[in-house]
């Protein structure tokens, strides 16, 4: 626990944010990736689009205890990213006999990547991260206005 | 019609000049503690000045406001201390002053 | 001697509750997209011990046995708001109304201690005697 809580707790969604801004990119940048990854059967697979998941770091013991006892805790809770996953969604499929990748049937499997739903994602983590500067701004000059006490 | 004239009445309603008076050993003994709470005081008040300063260096304070109202106290009361002091030593330099 | 009076406790009382304040804005602004995280937020506790009947102390046999504290020194408390949703996600933080709490929170703060100021200049151009 420390003066510096709140700076803290910013400061984590700020790194959150850029993970999830990096994720997004390496979506967009992948959305025709058809040749990402080899199955155990020895065939490509198309690029599986990534999510991140979020959460409250606030799962330490001493916080748990300190909230139990009802003392002071820290009311600061950062937020962590517990890990990057893979959206389950089907494959897209496109009618592409010429394709090299097109199966018997002639169809391409293509990444499940929606690039409108990657730009919506990506101005979000963008407006999440302005916000969390702005916190993490008014939590400075806040500290910097308590050292001139007595000035 | 004549009013006897009868002598002073000492009985006056109201606290005598007997029940107020302090004797100057009682003045000065008063005067001694409120000097010497008032130093404790200021001691008191820098040594917590001191441990929150040293928490504020080791990390442990949660609010850095707090560090700085509890120097500014420590300070104010200590410049407070110092100008009673240097009151009290003028005044007792005037009284040597005086011609008796 | 009691230089510090009514005031300046009022002030320093203000200033933790806003400094806890700013701690919970920040929490609630950092997880605003985390699912199911609900915001919490900073009240004063005369308005709580309405409602709340009289407190349970514990017993301890051993000293070293942890109490339960009820923290009578200070006079907010962190709640949370638990019985609204805005998102699908079971997230119910409303980031303007926390980006516009932030913002009145900073003011408040930065008054405070600009009254803060005033109260011990006041003082010390009283004890330096005006010179």
């Amino acid at each position: 626990m420390s003066i510096f809580n709140a700076l803290n707790a910013s400061s984590s969604a700020l790194t959150a944010q850029r993970l999830r801004m990096d994720v997004i990119s390496s979506n967009i940048a992948n959305a025709n990736t058809t040749r990402a990854t080899v199955n155990e059967n020895g065939e490509f697979e198309p690029y599986r689009r990534k999510m991140v998941e979020v959460a409250p770091s606030d799962n330490s013991f001493k916080s748990f205890l300190n909230k139990a006892t009802n003392s002071s805790s820290n009311p600061a809770t950062g937020v962590k990213v517990t890990g990057i996953v893979e959206d389950e969604e089907p494959f897209k499929l496109s009618y592409d006999p010429t394709h090299p990748d097109a199966n018997e049937a002639g169809y391409v499997q293509l990444p499940n990547v929606d690039p409108l739903k990657e730009m919506v994602d990506l101005m979000s983590a963008t407006r999440s991260y302005e916000a969390n500067i702005t916190a993490l701004n008014a939590s400075k000059s806040m500290l910097m206005k308590a050292l001139e006490i007595g000035k | 019609m004549s009013i006897p004239i009868s002598g002073l009445n000492n009985n006056v309603i109201g606290v005598t000049a007997k029940d107020k008076v302090i004797t100057p050993g009682q003045a000065q003994s008063n005067f001694a503690n409120a000097l010497k709470n008032a130093i404790n005081n200021v001691n008191e008040l820098q040594n917590v000045s001191d441990q929150k300063t040293e928490a504020l260096a080791k990390g442990e304070i949660d609010d850095l406001h707090d560090v700085m109202i509890t120097a500014q106290k420590a300070s104010i009361t200590l410049q407070a201390t110092v100008e009673i002091q240097s009151k009290v030593i003028d005044a007792y330099k005037e009284m040597m002053r005086m011609q008796v | 001697m009691d230089l510090f009076g009514g005031t300046i406790n009022t002030l320093q009382q203000s200033l933790n509750y806003a400094s806890v304040k700013n701690q919970t804005i920040s929490s609630n602004i950092a997880n605003a997209e985390t699912p199911d995280y609900k915001a919490k937020d900073v009240v004063f506790k005369d308005i709580l011990n309405k409602e709340l009947t009289s407190s349970i102390t514990a017993k301890r046999t051993n000293s070293r046995h942890l109490p339960f504290e009820n923290d009578v020194q200070s006079a907010y408390q962190v709640v949370t708001r638990n019985d609204t949703t805005y998102n699908h996600n079971g997230n119910n933080v409303d980031i303007d109304k926390e980006m516009s709490e932030l913002a009145q929170n900073q003011i408040y703060y930065q008054s405070l201690v600009e009254r803060l100021n005033g109260k011990f200049n006041s003082l010390q151009t009283v004890i330096k005697g005006g010179r």
